[in-house]
């Protein structure tokens, strides 16, 4: 019973990493119709320009800071460089992303080498929590659960709740009417392109911290991200967060009941989501 | 089929029969890789270049073929008329299961296979007891068949020949078929072909699980060659390597994938001996193609030859 409980609180801290990934990613799909595959590559380059940061400074939130900023800022980059150059085709557009994958991905294996390293997480997110039961937890994935809530609370209100939110609900409804109605859309990608670089680059000093981070890591997150909004519906940020529960639940006890087939268990709801609503939970027609 | 092709076909045929006297063992290799490769790339065609479905699963049939014939092989001691066979039916009925894909289109069928891609990586990296995880399956014998047994690498360079040379007349005849004309319409104008009373649905399942099993026919001939086989070959790179050979040579096109195996593997050959970040050129050949080669370099042929028509049509008085 205690484990069932400890698998659960392990999944939906799981859950909060991996909606901080994959919002960035339906949101730019949403907004922008980019798929960006490199999203992975930007998680790990994030996590280990804030694990540089975390030992020149000894600040956690600096690192947090800094990898974001530093992915917003290749991002931005290769956006308005080699994204921006494909327009709608989404076969160019992967083709092209897992290419700048390759290249950060083999950049940053030149550069921190191929062992697993670790975010130092901040002295007082060390130790245990003693929860009721019992129940010992790493007191630094028990927090992450409340800092994803607290991103994906921030993100749903500015979603939903800000003007600036509602140009974007509206560039995803129909952008050329956004555009007609005299609103830059130039420069809202470019926000909307910087806040998921941004997210996916904080998600990488927060991931390096538990999970650590090792050439492919960019790989296997990124493959948790798709499930997660291929489960919740390219575009939609609700999706992104039943998407993100589901997949972190279904890892945690399929790694604890079949280690041997945790992967394999990923491969269930796809399966049935095709059979049943090809379009993920919250999808529309893209 | 115009004479020049008939010609043209021949003397690659003529050169391709010389190569291990003229060529040496390293190059014999090489092209032996380029052929197989060149083969997964082709099956990746099968649906890319007619069908317009981008598929970045195919490793996955590729390594679940090369797996099985090497664990019967290897640790059973079944013998290759028995293993062979058993591989392409193990990567066909995968094929049979991913195909599903094919209920969605576009952006989600490409997120689709590459988690699928995925899912199968994960179990060869992570159940060891039975793939040998990370190690494999290695000690892979050369092809036996009855009396006849390959004893050489300059050998399998030419039963791979003869395979792949199969393999594209069938594929050949299979294009040209009212199945491969069906698909060629469905990714013109699927909305058209159903209402033409085509269930183009089950027309795609059918060229995914075709494709799957040209794949699974690859990954018996590279696990021959390799003689052993690891979660390499089922990750996304092979996938989306294998996608693009057949971009940058030409989709849609018999020898397209081939001319693009030859250039991929011939660079990274060239590239991985004097350049440690091997994988970082790869990602900007990739990104290279796509900016300036986006029809492959037959549909840049053909775009020179038809300007150069064109330049003559006008001189001419």
């Amino acid at each position: 019973m205690t484990s069932a409980v400890l698998q659960a609180i392990n999944g939906v801290s799981l859950a909060a990493l991996l909606f901080l990934l994959a919002s960035g990613f339906t949101l730019s799909f949403g907004l922008m119709r980019v798929v960006n595959m490199a999203h992975g590559a930007y998680y790990l380059f994030g996590g280990y320009i804030g694990l540089t940061l975390a030992e020149k400074t000894g600040s956690f939130a600096v690192a947090i800071v800094g990898g974001g900023a530093a992915v917003v800022v290749i991002g931005f980059l290769i956006d308005r460089f080699l994204i921006r150059r494909t327009g709608e085709n989404h076969l160019a557009q992967v083709l092209l992303t897992v290419g700048v994958a390759f290249v950060i991905g083999d950049v940053a294996l030149a550069l921190w080498g191929g062992d697993n390293l670790k975010v130092q997480a901040p002295a007082f997110l060390r130790g245990a929590v003693v929860l009721p039961g019992e129940i010992y937890y790493p007191m630094y994935r028990f927090v992450l659960i409340f800092f994803g809530v607290f991103v994906g609370a921030l993100l749903w209100l500015l979603y939903h709740r800000t003007q600036l939110g509602a140009v974007v609900r509206a560039g995803v409804d129909d952008r050329e009417q956004v555009n007609a109605t005299g609103i830059n859309v130039d420069r809202l990608f470019v926000m909307v392109s910087g806040l998921a670089s941004f997210l996916a680059g904080m998600a990488g000093v927060v991931g390096g911290a538990f999970l650590t981070l090792y050439p492919g890591a960019e790989w296997e997150i990124l493959v948790y991200a798709l499930v997660v909004v291929i489960v919740g519906g390219l575009g939609s940020l609700e999706g992104a967060m039943i998407g993100a529960l589901i997949v972190g639940l279904l890892d945690a006890y399929g790694r604890w009941l079949l280690p041997e087939f945790s992967y394999f268990v990923l491969f269930g709801p796809i399966a049935l989501l095709m059979l049943f609503r090809p379009r993920g939970l919250f999808g529309r027609e893209h | 089929m115009d004479h020049a092709r008939i010609v043209f076909g021949l003397v690659a045929l003529a050169a391709a029969l010389a190569l291990p006297y003229y060529a040496g063992p390293f190059w014999t290799g090489l092209a032996t890789q380029m052929l197989i490769f060149g083969l997964l790339a082709l099956s990746v065609d099968l649906l890319l270049g007619h069908a317009g479905l981008f598929s970045l699963t195919h490793a996955s049939f590729f390594a679940v073929s090369a797996y099985t014939v090497a664990i019967l092989q290897v640790r059973y001691g079944v013998s290759t008329a028995l293993a062979a066979p058993a591989g392409i039916c193990a990567g066909t009925l995968l094929a049979l299961v991913f195909g599903l894909a094919v209920r969605t289109r576009g952006v989600y069928f490409i997120l689709i296979t590459i988690a699928f891609g995925f899912v199968v990586w994960g179990v060869a990296h992570r159940w060891s007891s039975f793939t040998g995880g990370d190690n494999g399956v290695t000690n892979v014998p050369f092809p036996a068949l009855g009396g006849l047994a390959v004893t050489s690498h300059t050998q399998y360079y030419y039963l791979v020949l003869a395979a792949v040379v199969a393999c594209g007349l069938g594929y050949r005849v299979l294009i040209r078929s009212p199945f491969g004309l069906g698909l060629r319409g469905i990714k013109a104008s699927e909305s058209r072909m159903r209402s033409l009373g085509f269930r183009t649905g089950l027309h795609l399942y059918a060229a995914f699980v075709l494709s799957g099993a040209l794949a699974s026919f690859a990954g018996v001939l590279y696990v021959y060659y390799n003689k052993f086989v690891n979660p390499v070959a089922a990750s996304f790179p092979i996938s989306v390597e294998a996608a693009l050979m057949a971009i940058i040579g030409g989709t849609g096109t018999i020898i397209g994938p081939f001319i693009g195996s030859g250039i991929v593997l011939g660079l990274r050959n060239w590239v991985s001996s004097f350049f440690e970040l091997h994988l970082a050129v790869m990602g900007a050949v990739f990104i290279a193609a796509v900016l300036w080669a986006p029809d492959g370099l037959v549909g840049l042929a053909g775009r020179l030859r038809a300007r150069m028509e064109r330049a003559k049509e006008a001189g001419r008085p």
